[in-house]
């Protein structure tokens, strides 16, 4: 019973029906709920298709050939998906697939969930509101959803994806059309997200490294590595063409490794602090 | 759709149901909209021909006969009601369109260039049948096209049944722009990536 | 606080026409239509055709609809000019233009049209002109229409103008480079095929991702609170019920006539 505080993934491989060649291949790897996790790795790695395999879109609604298990706590996304895809929230790579694109305005858009689930109109109104002000979204509120610029959009998504308190949020690269400040706002926001597992595909490796408590590596469909970003970093493989933190770069080039293990050097502000002061004080 | 049932209120909607997925209340809008972007190319190019039926057709090939008929009769009713509202009435053209597009893809009328050639004629003739009547009905038997009504006078002028001449003008160009659109469709078929056709083959 | 949606504003401005519900206006545009084709004389026909356009002037004029009723005019024209000249009934002449003769009997056959393709039009567009998208899609939800449904008409209400928009911009970027050097019909087709292909497969993704979208949001649910309307309308049920019987006898009428015609 223990795997039931954990996300668990058993040597899963997946094939969608069009294709021959399996997008993800014989990945096995365990990690407790609540956690934030990146997932990095090049073009066509299988990030897209491993966030469909834990949202459940594979195989139920993109049809497909799902080898092995996946697990999240109790739950399953191959099993009873209903019941799954509502304590899923999930943010897809392109935020205007996200829309429902009915709404009139960015209210009713983040409110379309909560209505589909028959949450009281007060609710509605007092969870719009709070996920709003969350994503910075208040002034937008009366506005079409059309009217939005490409970063807003995203937050908009985001809020949608949020506003149903779901206990694990998906996250296909969320912050590719945001501006840096847009882009630090949101991680910061990520930061203090608490009882959510939660799964985000970057490319914003600096960012990663700051908020995430695990980095899973995929190479052609193979999670080739995963651990905390700081082992990740420090033990990646040049062929997989992974980009590391400027934290990492600046501390290896200027030989501050750690002071507690001195084979790693740091990859977050908070680990280079440390031995910065330790080079320093010596 | 919407005026025909007005009074069946609350519960009764469930009597009328047609079963649709969410992958085909998606295609349907989409559809329509490449009906849209099909005719106003053709007018831009200055073709004597319509090709508002391109997404209609795709969408039977893609979904069955029943998204397809359901595409083509949404297509002229919002059509018709924002645009253009004569054009509502030749929404149970576009149903036939749909339907017989949709048997005659699963039938394997759409797989080479010669068998295309069959499927058009059929689906002209199904369309000019479902026409000519509306066609009388409501403008007399002219279609609006200049030259098919020029044929129709002409006809009409030398004592031919208002009926043949109707049916005439309509098949003309019927048979011009169901051969085009069958090209079309099948060419731009066989582009679709196979994933897509799939999705719309699981979700029926 | 009402973040939703401000009602106090609405009422604010509120017309006489939004508290007629959209069905007894669709309703309304169908009694017309059905009345205008069991009349066959002409000054009934023009007072329908009075009768639909004040309505129309009393609520607002679109641009859609004039382009609507300048578009018609035109065939109408076209119609006065081949069943003047053609129709099969012609007997007495009416005037004589240039040596070319037309008839009462033609003329008389191509107002008639014309004025039932004027009725479609004014009553159709009082319909479009007083009611938005959301109304329409609130009001059939409250009165019990499938979710699906109503979002499948609507989701095609919205897609119609935001292509023609995006069209706009096509033509006029081809406009801008100039005009087509294909001459046959069959290449100016082919040519037709490198713009529509990216375009369809680009649409065709959208909506597969909508459809994923749709379903990862709940859209299917049984739970559904389902939406209040709009407005507070005047006897909806009454006017819905008097109008259908209405369009029954009329349908009813026309079939007689039919029938006792094979008799």
């Amino acid at each position: 019973m223990a795997n039931y505080q954990k996300l668990s993934i058993n040597q899963l491989s997946f094939t969608y029906q069009h294709d021959r060649v399996p997008v993800l291949n014989d990945l096995t790897v365990s990690v407790p709920l609540d956690h934030i996790i990146g997932i990095i790795g090049n073009h066509h790695a299988g990030k897209t298709t491993l966030c469909r395999v834990l949202a459940g879109i594979v195989p139920h609604i993109i049809a497909g050939n799902l080898v092995g298990s996946c697990q999240l706590g109790d739950q399953s996304p191959v099993q009873d998906w209903p019941a799954y895809n509502q304590q899923t929230g999930f943010v897809l790579q392109d935020p205007h697939s996200q829309l429902s694109g009915l709404a009139d305005t960015v209210a009713d858009e983040i409110a379309f969930d909560l209505l589909n689930h028959g949450v009281e109109e007060t609710a509605i109104q007092q969870r719009v509101a709070a996920v709003a002000a969350q994503l910075q979204l208040t002034a937008q509120l009366q506005q079409s959803p059309d009217s939005l610029s490409g970063g807003q959009l995203q937050r908009l998504a985001i809020a949608t994806a949020i506003v149903t308190r779901p206990t694990v949020l998906i996250l296909d690269d969320p912050t590719s059309e945001m501006d840096p400040q847009g882009r630090s706002d949101f991680f910061n926001w990520l930061k203090t997200v608490t009882h959510t597992t939660i799964v985000i595909v970057s490319n914003e490796i600096d960012e990663l490294c700051e908020i995430a408590d695990e980095l899973w590596v995929l190479e052609k469909g193979h999670l080739v590595s995963h651990g905390t970003p700081l082992q990740v970093m420090n033990h990646l493989s040049p062929k997989w063409q992974v980009a590391t933190p400027t934290i990492y770069q600046l501390a290896s080039l200027m030989n501050w490794p750690l002071a507690t293990k001195p084979t790693l050097f740091p990859v977050n502000f908070n680990q280079l602090r440390r031995c910065v002061n330790v080079n320093h004080s010596n | 759709m919407k005026a025909k049932n007005i009074n069946d209120q609350d519960s009764r909607f469930s009597t009328w149901k047609i079963h649709l997925t969410v992958a085909t209340t998606t295609l349907i809008p989409a559809a329509v909209g490449i009906n849209y972007i099909a005719k106003a190319l053709a007018e831009g190019l200055k073709l004597p021909l319509w090709l508002g039926s391109l997404g209609t057709f795709l969408a039977s090939m893609l979904a069955g006969p029943t998204a397809g008929a359901i595409s083509g009769f949404i297509n002229n009713v919002i059509y018709g009601l924002t645009l253009s509202p004569v054009s509502t009435v030749y929404a149970i053209t576009s149903i036939g369109i749909g339907i017989a597009v949709g048997i005659l893809f699963h039938r394997g009328w759409f797989q080479n260039a010669k068998r295309v050639f069959v499927s058009a004629i059929i689906i002209a003739l199904v369309s000019t049948i479902i026409s000519t009547p509306l066609n009388v009905i409501f403008w007399g038997g002219q279609t609006g096209v200049a030259w098919g009504d020029a044929i129709f006078a002409t006809m009409i002028g030398n004592h031919i049944n208002i009926w043949l001449a109707s049916f005439t003008d309509e098949f003309v160009l019927d048979l011009l722009d169901k051969f085009a659109v069958a090209y079309l469709a099948f060419l731009i078929y066989r582009q679709l990536p196979q994933r897509m056709i799939n999705y719309f083959k699981d979700n029926q | 606080m009402d973040i939703r949606h401000n009602r106090l504003q609405k009422v604010a401005r509120l017309h006489w026409y939004n508290v007629v519900d959209p069905v007894t206006k669709l309703l309304l545009a169908l009694f017309l239509t059905l009345l205008s084709f069991q009349l066959t004389d002409l000054y009934f026909e023009a007072g329908l055709v009075l009768i639909s356009l004040i309505l129309l002037l009393l609520s607002r004029l679109s641009v859609a609809t004039l382009h609507a009723v300048s578009f018609s005019l035109f065939l109408i024209a076209t119609m006065i000019l081949i069943q003047g000249l053609f129709n099969s009934q012609n007997a007495h002449p009416l005037v004589t233009i240039l040596s070319i003769t037309f008839y009462q009997e033609g003329v008389l056959y191509a107002l008639t049209m014309g004025a039932r393709i004027l009725i479609i039009i004014f009553s159709i567009g009082f319909f479009m002109n007083t009611t938005t998208v959301s109304e329409n899609a609130t009001y059939l939800e409250s009165v019990g229409m499938p979710y699906n449904q109503v979002y499948l008409l609507m989701s095609v209400c919205y897609i119609l103008p935001q292509i023609q928009q995006n069209l706009k911009k096509i033509q006029f970027a081809e406009k801008a480079r100039g005009i087509n050097p294909q001459k046959t019909l069959i290449q100016k087709l082919r040519s037709l095929l490198p713009i529509m292909i990216p375009l369809i497969i680009k649409t065709f993704d959208q909506s597969i991702n909508r459809s994923i979208t749709l379903q990862l949001r709940g859209f299917n649910s049984p739970e559904r609170t389902i939406a209040a309307p709009m407005y507070h309308y005047f006897k909806t049920k009454l006017s819905h019920y008097f109008l259908v019987l209405m369009i029954i006898i009329l349908i009813g009428c026309k079939l007689w006539q039919i029938i006792k015609n094979f008799l």
